[in-house]
């Protein structure tokens, strides 16, 4: 409903966040932490985070995964502690895609199955496309391995291209670059701005420090 | 949605526990088949004794009296039907009707005249008209008319002719009988007496008893007897099926005596649907078994398959499709269970028809439609509990 009578305003609203086992003190200096912002559609955010700021716990409320938090987050105007499951369904389907920092794979099934599963539920590219950005990041032989045997970096690289299977305004990053060289980073980087130019998406893209090859818009330091 | 749930059941693990699923169909299918052939027995008890096949005249006719104990002995009151039992009786919807016998309130004499030197202490009875199997168009009578036709029993004309060679008496045959003019003298008080002709117009099989038109009887009993108001030690119950267990718990519960014979198949039917309801019983709570042994199974399995499970929610696979899609697996295989259960009834009804009651025509080979019915209702039955049990699995996952 919001979004066919505000189409341009998709945004992101944080309002005040900070997750409840936080004390005073750890928000002090934060740039995000009982803050107001709002990211719209098109802008490249750089989060800087340290170790234990927060930086998976912001993700994950981003994605709907957690809720200990207090503020409000907001997806087009409706606070995210709204949504029922079948709203988060659809939020993750068609709206909101993420590479998690701890990847989150089927260990049991392959790289393409891996990839497909998450391609059929709201497919934005059609499956060629898998082998397609697989051999671009150089896991092109691997699409018929059990992900379970795959080495961490090219596990990484499956979740990356999973997250791009899927229509998104919104690509949420959580140190998806973690066990990749620089190379490879920057391979997957590209491919990633790529895909979000394509739907005009916003990429939100946490890490423990600056990455040169995000061209970002917008930082902030958790 | 139009993703595809096939890539999805390689992730929910199955696994080492195929043998309690398949306890768990072999129960269900026990279970439904005990079901599904106690329905058809019990209908199979209803076709055979009564109940849905009318008699050719439509009704059964008893008599029935109040049982005489040690204690209700002499006491005519308690031993008579009053206007209340009558009422309460007629009130009952298995019985289609009530009529009182009247017995005769003062002395009878009946004596063949010339022909045959045979005189007797009797007793007359009247009853509704409708209620006796043979009433011939001259049954009737009219105050001043001293011709009495008389309706006899066709039993008492036999016990007639078994004793009447030891007297030195003809026997006599129906024909015969019904020539045979008697005369019936009526005592009454102060020396009272008055004599009337007689003849028996029909004889009767289902009345054990020597009826005269209700309105002579009613006029006698006033003139001879000096009462109005007699009260009934039988009464004739007019209904459509006395084997009805219904019938026969009434009867039982009243203490009204009846004639064992003509509602022995009611006592027999009523220990069969009595063994039959427990046997149906016992199916009910072998299919409420292996559905909870099947809901145990699915537990384990969505246990087992938890990770998964959470991944796709956490993907963005609705919980809403994610349960129907995972409990519609189980469509087939709980119609085939149901339909081999189905199957295996349908082939001891056959057997059953053919072997045991040698093709008799009351009963039907297939199946009766509530059985078919039943089945249905357990497919229905199942897949919506196990519906239900997926769905509260799946959404506690999220």
């Amino acid at each position: 409903m919001i979004k066919q009578l505000f189409p341009a305003t998709m945004q992101l609203q944080l309002q005040q966040l900070l997750p409840v086992y936080f004390d005073e003190s750890q928000r002090s200096g934060s740039e995000v932490w009982r803050k107001d912002l709002s990211f719209t559609k098109g802008e490249y955010v750089k989060i800087v985070a340290p170790s234990g700021s927060g930086k998976s716990s912001l993700m994950h409320f981003l994605y709907g995964l957690r809720n200990e938090y207090s503020g409000n987050i907001l997806y087009n105007n409706r606070p995210l502690r709204l949504y029922t499951a079948e709203d988060f369904a659809s939020y993750r389907k068609d709206h909101v895609s993420i590479v998690f920092q701890d990847l989150r794979l089927f260990p049991e099934q392959s790289v393409f199955e891996n990839i497909e599963l998450k391609r059929q539920l709201n497919p934005f590219h059609p499956a060629e496309k898998i082998k397609e950005m697989a051999e671009r990041l150089g896991i092109g032989n691997k699409l018929q391995a059990k992900s379970r045997i795959c080495s961490y970096g090219e596990q990484q690289r499956v979740a990356i291209i999973r997250a791009l299977m899927q229509p998104f305004d919104f690509l949420l990053l959580d140190e998806p670059f973690s066990h990749l060289d620089d190379k490879n980073s920057q391979n997957a980087m590209q491919l990633m701005l790529e895909e979000a130019k394509l739907r005009n998406a916003a990429i939100i893209f946490a890490d423990l420090e600056r990455i040169d090859y995000f061209p970002y818009t917008r930082l902030f330091h958790l | 949605m139009a993703a595809s749930f096939k890539p999805i059941r390689s992730l929910l693990q199955t696994g080492t526990n195929t043998s309690s699923r398949w306890f768990s169909y072999i129960g269900l299918g026990i279970g439904v088949l005990l079901l599904l052939c106690s329905i058809q027995m019990f209908i199979n008890i209803q076709q055979l004794l009564g109940g849905e096949t009318k008699r050719k005249e439509g009704y059964d006719f008893i008599s029935i009296s109040k049982t005489i104990t040690n204690e209700t002995m002499g006491q005519l009151e308690k031993n008579l039907f009053n206007e209340n039992d009558i009422k309460e009786i007629s009130a009952q919807p298995f019985i289609q009707g009530v009529s009182p016998l009247v017995a005769n309130r003062f002395r009878v004499q009946l004596s063949a005249g010339d022909i045959i030197p045979f005189s007797t202490d009797m007793f007359l009875e009247s009853l509704d008209n409708n209620f006796i199997d043979t009433v011939p168009p001259n049954f009737s009578w009219q105050e001043g008319q001293d011709y009495i036709p008389i309706v006899f029993s066709s039993d008492f004309l036999e016990i007639y002719n078994v004793f009447a060679p030891g007297y030195g008496l003809p026997q006599l045959s129906e024909a015969t009988a019904s020539q045979v003019v008697v005369y019936i003298t009526c005592y009454g008080p102060n020396g009272l007496q008055q004599t009337f002709r007689g003849s028996i117009v029909a004889l009767s099989d289902r009345v054990n008893s020597i009826i005269v038109p209700k309105n002579f009887l009613d006029w006698a009993n006033n003139k001879f007897g000096n009462t109005t108001s007699v009260r009934a030690s039988r009464l004739y119950i007019k209904t459509n099926d006395a084997n009805n267990p219904d019938f026969l718990n009434y009867l039982q519960q009243k203490q009204y005596k009846v004639n064992k014979d003509k509602t022995k198949f009611g006592r027999v039917k009523q220990v069969l649907q009595g063994i039959f309801s427990g046997l149906g019983i016992f199916g009910l709570l072998v299919v409420i078994l292996a559905l909870m042994l099947f809901s145990f199974y699915l537990q384990l399995m969505i246990a087992r398959s938890k990770d998964n499970l959470q991944l796709l929610l956490l993907m963005g696979y609705s919980p809403n499709w994610l349960s129907k899609n995972v409990s519609k697996q189980f469509i087939p295989v709980y119609i085939l269970v149901v339909l081999v259960a189905l199957a295996l009834a349908e082939g001891m009804q056959w057997a059953f028809h053919h072997f045991a009651m040698f093709d008799r025509p009351e009963l039907s080979a297939v199946l009766h439609w509530t059985v078919l019915a039943t089945a249905l209702f357990l497919i229905a039955l199942s897949l919506f509990t196990n519906y239900r049990m997926v769905r509260k699995l799946l959404y506690r996952l999220v």
